[in-house]
């Protein structure tokens, strides 16, 4: 067995085993494109699903520092994810000459962000697509054809994951179902706002935090996310019973005094390896080290009002 | 500036909203000052004049953009010769439905509360299911997904409403459909409807009245913004933006302002109503952390 067959058969192995289980569908998504990037020798994959509108919404990403950079791209309104989702095949574009030709607005964002091909999969049911896969190589190319079958099986895995049996049969409960992929995102979204602000994070840190405390708290990411909104995330960082929408009655953050440099209530702070280490929310120790020092920002300044600033000099 | 003596409502429903959910909105292009402070909102009356006996009409078979969605809306707005509402955009999908109407909204932590309704029966409804806490809209509202009971006769269906479906059938109703109105964790309500015929929906149903939930979320938010878009800037706006940074933004501001993300999710928006800019541009400066949201100290 060739490595990358070996290396695929683990790779579907692994994610049938989720599937049987009960698992958390983002979380599943999420590790899926990672998988797709490993196999398939790619460099980004993302995972889009269309909603009621016809558009197509980005639900999962290989990795999520690379979407500071020209990923804004998946949201365009043309290229090649469109193009799959609409006509039901596959669209490759291998080089980016091919790239200027076809989609004239989507072109100059792809390759700013250093990716010269790419490769759309629809996610097919039946004869109807709910969404689609793009794949991103910074090398031009074709995708070969093995990588191209299993591009289409992690596809399909994808589909699955999403939809359940029943869904099969009644397009409404597609949509149904949808709905619910597409709502779990957006609250993971918003929690990830919600805990940059409180614990002083970039964005992808924040994420990183959620996703380390669901999985080692064994808790589906949406639940997480659902507490973290409802405004249950406790000053110690855990998660308790919810306390309200926010505590009320406390100082404004940004009015309190402070020496720069110096930790504000509710920054993440490493917290040392005891047994209740798991209860807590804690920066991965895989993340940057932005965590230990305060992210630029205004808040430790009072504010009279809200206004753009100047943006900051680079650190 | 107490921004609801300056709005006269064509009527009295969109007081309500403000009301009960009190904001100082934007003025001019000084910047917004938000205090969050959300009231359960006050029992309103039914208006039973907006659409006459819809449960006898016979379905639409229907397939809605979001542009036919706004322009069904603000045609309705049009016909009555007043500014658009959130009441318009629930009777223009009782109307697509070929149903009846309801719209439950919850401020903050109190229950919801029947807010619309495009009839009688409908409304009675709608109340019914708030009374026996049982009901495809109270489950909607709960887990934030649309619930469609086809057919009410179904025994499954009988056995989960055990309370509600032989008085909903008794009164004529055959099939509830409840969707929730909400954008993630920004939960504003539920909008139900009640046909009088079982049977399958279409995908193309559902998406068309998903829509609808869509363009009622986007006219609450604004109204408790105290925003009031003419009707080509809600058709140019189209519906609510679905960009990461813009869920993102509202999560920050929350913590900001110290409210729910829903409140977030209004300030972020007149916000960039009075900038006059797009609300991505808005939620990017914020995530960037070149803006941020800061509550007064004194009211």
């Amino acid at each position: 067995m060739s490595l990358r067959d070996r290396r695929a058969w683990e790779t579907f192995v692994r994610l049938a085993d989720t599937l049987v289980a009960d698992f958390d569908t983002i979380d599943f998504l999420d590790t899926l494109a990672q998988d797709s990037v490993e196999l398939l020798g790619v460099d980004a994959a993302g995972i889009l699903l269309a909603d009621y509108a016809g558009t197509l919404n980005l639900v999962a990403l290989s990795a999520q520092q690379t979407r500071a950079a020209g990923l804004s791209l998946l949201r365009q309104a043309e290229g090649p994810c469109l193009d799959a989702y609409r006509t039901g095949s596959v669209v490759q574009c291998p080089d980016p000459l091919t790239f200027r030709d076809r989609w004239p607005d989507f072109a100059p964002a792809v390759l700013a962000a250093g990716f010269s091909a790419v490769y759309a999969l629809p996610l097919r049911l039946r004869d109807q697509a709910i969404g689609a896969m793009s794949l991103f190589s910074a090398k031009p190319g074709k995708l070969d054809a093995e990588a191209a079958d299993l591009g289409r099986a992690l596809a399909d895995v994808a589909t699955i994951g999403i939809l359940h049996e029943r869904a099969f049969r009644h397009h409404e409960v597609v949509i149904q179902q949808l709905q619910h992929a597409l709502n779990s995102r957006i609250v993971i979204e918003q929690a990830k706002g919600v805990l940059a602000e409180r614990l002083h994070l970039p964005i992808e840190d924040a994420f990183a935090v959620l996703r380390g405390y669901a999985r080692d708290n064994n808790l589906k990411l949406a639940a997480v996310a659902d507490a973290v909104t409802r405004g249950a995330l406790g000053d110690d960082l855990s998660i308790g019973s919810a306390q309200g929408e926010h505590p009320r009655g406390r100082e404004p953050r940004g009015y309190r005094p402070r020496r720069p440099g110096s930790p504000l209530p509710g920054d993440a702070v490493y917290v040392p390896n005891t047994a209740s280490r798991t209860s807590r929310m804690r920066p991965s120790s895989s993340s940057t080290a932005s965590w230990s020092r305060p992210a630029a920002g205004p808040w430790h300044r009072p504010a009279a009002d809200s206004r753009i600033r100047p943006a900051r000099k680079a650190r | 500036m107490r921004y609801l003596a300056a709005r006269t409502a064509a009527d009295g429903s969109e007081d309500v909203i403000m009301q009960a959910c009190r904001h100082i909105g934007t003025s001019g292009g000084r910047s917004s000052r938000h205090i969050g402070t959300v009231v359960p909102a006050p029992r309103w009356p039914v208006r039973s004049s907006v659409t006459a006996s819809p449960l006898h009409r016979e379905g639409m078979a229907v397939t809605l953009t979001s542009v036919g969605v706004w322009l069904s809306i603000v045609g309705l707005a049009t016909s009555e010769k007043t500014a658009v509402a959130v009441r318009h955009a629930v009777a223009a999908c009782a109307q697509a439905a070929g149903a009846g109407a309801a719209l439950s909204m919850s401020c903050g932590r109190g229950a919801p509360e029947p807010l619309f309704a495009t009839d009688t029966l409908s409304d009675g409804l709608e109340e019914l299911q708030a009374t026996l806490g049982q009901g495809p809209s109270v489950e909607a509202l709960a887990g934030n997904v649309p619930v469609l009971a086809e057919d009410l006769a179904d025994e499954r269906i009988l056995a989960r409403w055990p309370d509600l479906v032989p008085a909903a059938l008794a009164r004529g109703v055959a099939a509830i459909i409840a969707i929730p109105v909400s954008s993630g964790a920004a939960r504003v309500g539920v909008l139900s409807l009640y046909r009088n015929r079982a049977g399958r929906l279409s995908g193309d149903d559902l998406s068309g009245w998903l829509l609808y939930a869509d363009a009622v979320m986007m006219l609450v938010l604004d109204a408790r913004g105290g925003l009031a878009p003419g009707a080509v800037e809600l058709i140019g706006k189209g519906f609510t933006e679905r960009r990461a940074e813009v869920h993102q933004a509202s999560g920050m501001i929350s913590v900001q302002l110290r409210v729910s993300v829903t409140d977030a999710l209004v300030a972020l928006r007149a916000r960039a109503y009075a900038e006059g800019r797009p609300i991505s541009a808005v939620a990017a400066d914020v995530v960037a952390r070149r803006l941020s949201f800061v509550p007064l100290e004194t009211t």
